[in-house]
């Protein structure tokens, strides 16, 4: 299970079948620049496959005002 | 990494030829022969910095490269380094203000400035929106103070201009109100305390939304005063975009790479970041073929912008002095000085 907490969202989410940030980020309808994806304080390229327990913290890059 | 990751970075496994394939292979025409064999396929490996090898953190599609934390470093002070020569931004000794909204961009922007080792100082514009703008001040006090980097604050209840009041005066949009009377505080500051140049934080993807938009309005006055550095005029002082070349994305990466930590959060009177439609389109567009918005954006300053530069174009308008502050306007009382003016004659009725 894969815990992903999003910038703008106060709840996290939970994916179960998740191997890459490819698939995160394609599960959250990101393209590969909308969003820093980090994990235990480390920037992901989208290619870095992700793991059964990891927390993941998705920060939205678009300004907002 | 994470705890009990097992990503291997360096090495490259191998799969045996029905697993590559999906497991399933077609029968053989004849029925007896073996399959034929499916190309090996590694397990991929993870993306490598271009520099120097080491496992990346970033990929940037458009310029084809992924970049380890130090390399993306090298990488972008170079891309601010190349627009601050390339269109002669600042000159040799000049003082330079930054406008500093406590953000992702203006806080690296006045970083990056001071690593290239210009003469920064930063001016934050109080708006006083409650629960708003007393936490983003502090924040921005606080980076400004632990990096040693001189910064003015000015509040704008102190020059009756709190947005609450002028949202409660004026029946325009806010963002736009708000947006004139910070750019005219940000200028009046730089010109009144001698700095060369006001840095703004706009970035490769402001630049090209506010082009396009431009463009679909076929806007000529606003196309040929388009650019990363608009010249000094009068009481206007020089312009500088120096983050032009670089992306939000990069503009993030980079401050989470030097650790800092800006305000998050949107303004509470926004709904929304201006021409968010139009940069969606262009994400879309970057996304199915990289490299797209900064070669619309430089096409346009080399070959685009040249025909709307004449002098007089339609739409332009002629400038003179406000007549209560002085500064240049298209009327005889500046827009500033209009709101005010609003903003007392409301409180004068309440």
């Amino acid at each position: 299970m894969i815990t992903v907490t999003i910038s703008s969202q106060s709840q996290p989410l939970s994916f179960p079948k998740i191997n890459t940030v490819l698939q995160l980020q394609q599960k959250l309808d990101l393209r590969v620049n909308d969003a820093l994806i980090i994990r235990d304080g480390e920037l992901l390229t989208p290619d870095r496959r992700l793991h059964d327990g990891d927390h993941v913290t998705v920060r939205l890059v678009t300004s907002r005002g | 990494m994470a705890s009990g990751s097992t990503e291997n970075t360096h090495s490259v496994s191998r799969v045996s030829p029905c697993e590559g394939s999906g497991g399933i292979m077609p029968p053989a025409a004849g029925g007896s022969s073996p399959p034929a064999p499916t190309p090996f396929t590694p397990d991929k490996v993870p993306m490598k910095c271009k520099r120097c090898g080491a496992l990346a953190a970033v990929k940037l599609p458009s310029h084809h490269a992924g970049f380890c934390p130090e390399c993306f470093e090298v990488f972008f002070k170079r891309q601010v380094e190349t627009a601050v020569r390339r269109h002669a931004m600042i000159q040799p000794g000049e003082k330079v203000l930054v406008a500093v909204s406590g953000g992702k961009d203006s806080l690296a922007l006045m970083r990056v400035l001071s690593e290239l080792g210009h003469d920064v100082e930063g001016l934050h514009v109080h708006l006083g929106i409650p629960d708003s703008s007393d936490p983003v001040c502090a924040k921005t006090e606080a980076y400004f103070r632990d990096n040693g980097f001189p910064l003015h604050v000015l509040r704008m209840e102190d020059v009756g201009l709190a947005i609450p009041a002028v949202k409660a005066a004026v029946r325009r949009p806010i963002c736009a109100v708000c947006g004139k009377i910070k750019r005219h505080y940000f200028n009046r500051f730089a010109y009144e305390n001698g700095f060369a140049a006001l840095a703004t934080g706009h970035n490769l993807d402001d630049e090209v939304a506010r082009l396009f938009a431009n463009v679909l309005r076929w806007d000529a006055a606003y196309l040929g005063g388009q650019g990363p550095v608009l010249p000094a005029e009068g009481r206007f002082v020089r312009k500088i975009k120096p983050l032009y070349r670089v992306t939000e994305f990069e503009t993030a990466a980079y401050c989470f790479f030097k650790g800092i930590d800006h305000w998050k959060a949107g303004c509470p009177y926004s709904g929304g970041a201006s021409f968010t439609g139009h940069k969606k389109l262009f994400a879309d567009l970057e996304d199915r073929s990289p490299g797209q918005k900064v070669a619309f954006y430089e096409a346009f300053l080399d070959r685009g912008r040249p025909h709307f530069a004449a002098p007089n174009q339609e739409g332009g308008e002629t400038l003179a002095p406000c007549q209560t502050c002085g500064y240049p306007s298209s009327s005889e009382i500046c827009g500033v000085c209009r709101i005010r003016a609003q903003v007392e004659a409301k409180a004068a009725s309440e």
